[in-house]
């Protein structure tokens, strides 16, 4: 454990375009400072300030549904971890993307709700927004999250992608990646 | 406790309800963990004015980045502002962005959606 090869993670960050990436337990304030910089990165690069706007949305919306869904499950701390990027594609989009563990089940029925949201059209996507916005607090989806997954997809210039990968204890690590 | 005076911070916005004045105003980013810690006050306040007031009622908005559960809550705002504007009480929200910014101009589009009373959107430059 006493050789970490960082030049070969370096190598892969910059392969892969990632401008910021974080792995590890996630905390408010962490969320916070993490948000910072992402907005310092954007401003350094000179993003159009709708376009700062909507990468700093998703990457909140994407965090917090992560720290509200380890809440929500009693999760202790380690496992209220989150990985999570946010990179360019080759043609100079910006990608978040951010993964969690999550209970089978939960993770599936996510999964399958995000796979219908991708035949969903702007207005159709608003129209749903709008009407999980009107539902009251204590009657949200199962999986607590679909106001600001509805939010990400609206601001996504591609359809939401969702995998799951199983995992040896009944979990499964959910990965979100959102093309801004 | 007519006068609400809530600092802003990195994640919530500054909150200054003038209960003389009849001016509610909120400027800055919004996106708390829990924005029900926040806003509920605001809105206990905003039911009360316009329960005991019948004087107008004018909210004046500089808000920029709003998470998901913040819009939640601003939407309850507004609907206490609808539910009294229906009863004949003057309320008002006015909304300044920067023009260069022109999310926030369709963030405050999406709510005037749903609103009857008098909502302006206004640009300024720096």
């Amino acid at each position: 454990m006493d050789n970490y090869d960082l030049l070969a993670m370096r190598e892969h960050y910059n392969r892969q375009r990632i401008m910021l990436c974080f792995n590890g337990p996630i905390s408010r304030s962490l969320i916070e400072e993490i948000g910072n910089a992402l907005r310092n990165y954007l401003a350094a690069e000179q993003a159009q300030p709708s376009a700062a706007m909507d990468v700093f949305a998703v990457y909140i919306e994407m965090t917090q549904n992560i720290r509200h869904y380890a809440t929500r499950m009693n999760y202790p701390e380690q496992d209220a971890a989150a990985t999570v990027s946010i990179s360019r594609d080759e043609e100079g989009r910006y990608v978040v993307a951010a993964g969690n563990l999550v209970e089978l089940d939960d993770g599936r029925q996510l999964v399958d709700w995000i796979a219908n949201l991708a035949g969903l059209d702007k207005a159709q996507l608003k129209a749903a927004y709008k009407e999980q916005l009107r539902r009251p607090r204590d009657d949200e989806r199962a999986s607590g999250a679909g106001l600001g997954l509805l939010d990400i997809a609206r601001k996504s210039s591609a359809p939401l992608r969702a995998s799951l990968k199983e995992q040896a204890d009944g979990r499964a690590f959910l990965s979100l990646r959102a093309v801004i | 406790m007519t006068e609400l005076n809530i600092p802003g911070t990195q994640s919530t916005p500054t909150i200054h309800g003038d209960w003389p004045a009849g001016v509610l105003a909120m400027q800055g980013d919004s996106y708390p963990e829990n924005s029900f810690e926040l806003f509920g006050q605001v809105i206990d306040w905003v039911e009360r004015f316009l329960r005991e007031e019948a004087r107008p009622l004018a909210l004046e908005l500089r808000l920029l980045y709003l998470n998901t559960s913040s819009i939640k809550a601003l939407m309850d705002i507004f609907d206490l502002l609808e539910e009294a504007h229906r009863d004949g009480l003057p309320v008002s929200v006015s909304w300044h962005y920067d023009s260069r910014n022109e999310r926030v101009a369709e963030l405050a589009e999406e709510f005037r959606e749903d609103c009857s009373f008098p909502f302006a959107i206004l640009p300024f430059s720096e």
